[in-house]
């Protein structure tokens, strides 16, 4: 019993409920009591001190509108799971945009809380280090001009071929534990400050 | 709302044939006795009247057989269902009909209906104490072997994650149809992996054929013993081992409730047993937890006067009824037991009780607090 247990467990966690005063809201309630998750109800705005620090949240399809959130539409900073009740292709349109990680159809009863829990923090798992890895790669392919320059002044600083100015680069960067960017970055920018030191 | 009258109709469901049927036996005989007893002692101003069918082990039959109930006796309570499966299909006729589903059984939690009272064990009250106490001893890489359902497939997946939390590794793990008896490459890769242990989440005549076979290898070869390598079960109930005899003793289980129990309330529990079913073989938790939830159904429309599922339901909150296995009271945020995992290891005449801490557990269906201490529920007194 006093084994940790490596279970999809959401003890401890918040969750916001954006949704009108209703069953539905108590149903969820419930579920999540079970799941030691402690949840507050809230409609028809997020609570602005409370939203961005919780853990969880539930979304109206049905009346939910983008006014109600502090974001932008698909960047909400943690799982959001859509509460559909009205299956209209423009209702689901809405609920897509905003970024449903998973979703409950209404009226929800005793079960599926759970179900939307583990679906939603795996796809908010998937949806982060899809969106860090984006942001890693643009900044890098913004940085390939000063790669370039970089690998330039190498050259002709040590009359050096082109492999082995970008190696020395590399290596260089390397030993100081900087990315390959920063390093020209900083080569670049002590040439143009007039910082020309001997490499040898 | 008052009672119509005062004969209250209950159904009764479980496989009395099919490929788990010494368990549904069990269910069946608990069901009755407390109905039984209850009816005779005129303790209450009802009686209940059981409505039996028999699904014969045979899933698709459940939710027909339970509509069959509904409509032809206006039953608001069934008491039944052995397997999750049959538990699953007959929910929708729950919901529909306003019917409360008394489930006996331990099973592998991830479900808190309304409609359903929970008796039996969930997994933070049957597999986690019972690794709780075998790690220690026998060490953490396990074998895993079950019937090919949801009961084998969580169970297992639920001991890897603790196996894994210990250090240890999953030496194997391997699942046969139900019903199936082929388990001889089974037992020849447990001989070839030397596990520290084999937790058996199989049922009926694959488990009966697996324990055999292991004790058959345990006798030739030393290293085999169950005092080196014991099987494990969380559903082994008293008239399987009685079935079993020699070929299972020295194997470990874990349950609320083992017919050795040595409480005032097992003695009169077992009287009870011998004054109503003269006829009675070993009793088991399946037999126990039947028994228990009829009389918790009682207690509940005799306190309410009515036997709306809903009302009788609202009046379990902090009312607990003393079963053979001690004082027991359902939890209504989920509507489980808080019950007292024991462990006993199996002799030649029944099992032996090894470890009772006397602590009630919560029901913790979803294992959303497994990661915290157990936390024994601190109102119920330690039985001893």
């Amino acid at each position: 019993m006093s084994a940790p247990v490596q279970i999809a467990s959401f003890d401890r966690k918040t969750a916001l409920i954006l949704h009108r005063p209703h069953p539905v809201v108590e149903a969820i309630t419930r579920q999540l009591a079970q799941l030691g998750v402690r949840c507050e109800g809230s409609w028809p705005e997020l609570p602005a001190d409370a939203a961005p620090v919780a853990d969880l949240l539930f979304y109206d399809a049905d009346m939910g509108h983008d006014g109600q959130f502090p974001w932008a539409p698909g960047t909400a900073p943690m799982p959001a799971i859509a509460l559909i009740g009205s299956e209209a292709p423009g209702r689901l349109a809405w609920a897509i945009r905003l970024g449903a990680d998973a979703h409950l159809l209404k009226p929800v009863g005793s079960g599926g809380v759970f179900t939307a829990l583990v679906i939603a923090s795996e796809a908010f798992a998937r949806r982060s280090a899809m969106r860090d890895e984006l942001a890693g790669l643009r900044s890098r392919l913004e940085q390939r001009e000063v790669v370039a320059e970089a690998t330039a002044c190498l050259m002709l600083q040590g009359n050096l071929p082109a492999e082995e100015a970008y190696a020395r680069l590399r290596r260089e960067a390397m030993t100081a534990r900087l990315t390959i960017e920063a390093m020209a970055e900083k080569i670049v920018h002590e040439l143009r400050a007039g910082h020309v030191h001997h490499r040898s | 709302m008052a009672l119509e009258n005062d004969t209250v109709a209950i159904g009764v469901l479980f496989s009395a044939g099919g490929p788990y049927a010494a368990i549904g036996r069990e269910g069946l005989a608990g069901t009755l006795l407390a109905i039984d007893e209850i009816n005779a002692t005129r303790q209450y101003d009802f009686v209940l009247e059981a409505h039996i069918r028999d699904p014969q082990g045979v899933t698709e039959n459940y939710a027909r057989l339970a509509a069959d109930i509904v409509a032809s006796s206006g039953a608001k309570h069934i008491v039944g269902c052995t397997t999750s499966w049959s538990r699953k299909e007959i929910i929708p006729l729950l919901e529909k009909r306003n019917t409360m589903l008394w489930y006996p059984c331990p099973y592998e939690g991830f479900e808190a209906h309304e409609q359903v009272i929970y008796l039996g064990a969930c997994p933070n009250q049957h597999v986690l104490p019972l690794l709780d106490f075998v790690l220690p001893r026998f060490g953490a890489d396990g074998y895993l072997v079950g019937s090919n359902y949801i009961w084998g497939w969580e169970t297992s997946r639920i001991a890897r994650d603790v196996m894994e939390a210990a250090g240890g590794r999953v030496a194997g793990e391997r699942y046969v149809p139900l019903g199936d008896v082929d388990i001889d490459r089974i037992v020849e890769e447990i001989r070839v992996k030397r596990p520290a242990f084999i937790l058996n989440t199989l049922i009926g005549p694959s488990s009966y054929a697996f324990l055999a076979a292991y004790h058959a290898l345990g006798q030739a070869d030393r290293s085999f013993d169950p005092s080196v390598r014991p099987v494990l079960s969380c559903n082994f109930a008293e008239p399987e081992l009685a079935q079993l005899g020699e070929a299972a003793t020295g194997q470990y289980a874990v349950s609320p409730y083992f017919q050795s129990l040595q409480t005032t309330e097992n003695r009169q529990f077992l009287e009870a047993v011998t004054r109503h079913a003269p006829e009675t073989g070993p009793v088991s938790a399946f037999f126990a937890q039947a028994y228990a939830a009829v009389h918790l159904l009682a207690a509940g429309i005799s306190a309410t006067g009515t036997d709306d599922a809903g009302t009788v339901r609202g009046a379990l909150a902090r009312r607990s009824i003393t079963a053979p296995f001690g004082p027991v009271e359902i939890d209504l945020s989920n509507n489980h037991a808080v019950l007292t995992p024991r462990i006993a290891r199996a002799t030649a005449s029944g099992f032996e009780i090894v470890a009772d801490r006397g602590l009630a557990i919560r029901p913790d269906p979803y294992l959303a607090y497994a990661a915290r201490f157990a936390q024994p529920a601190s109102h119920l007194r330690v039985v001893k």
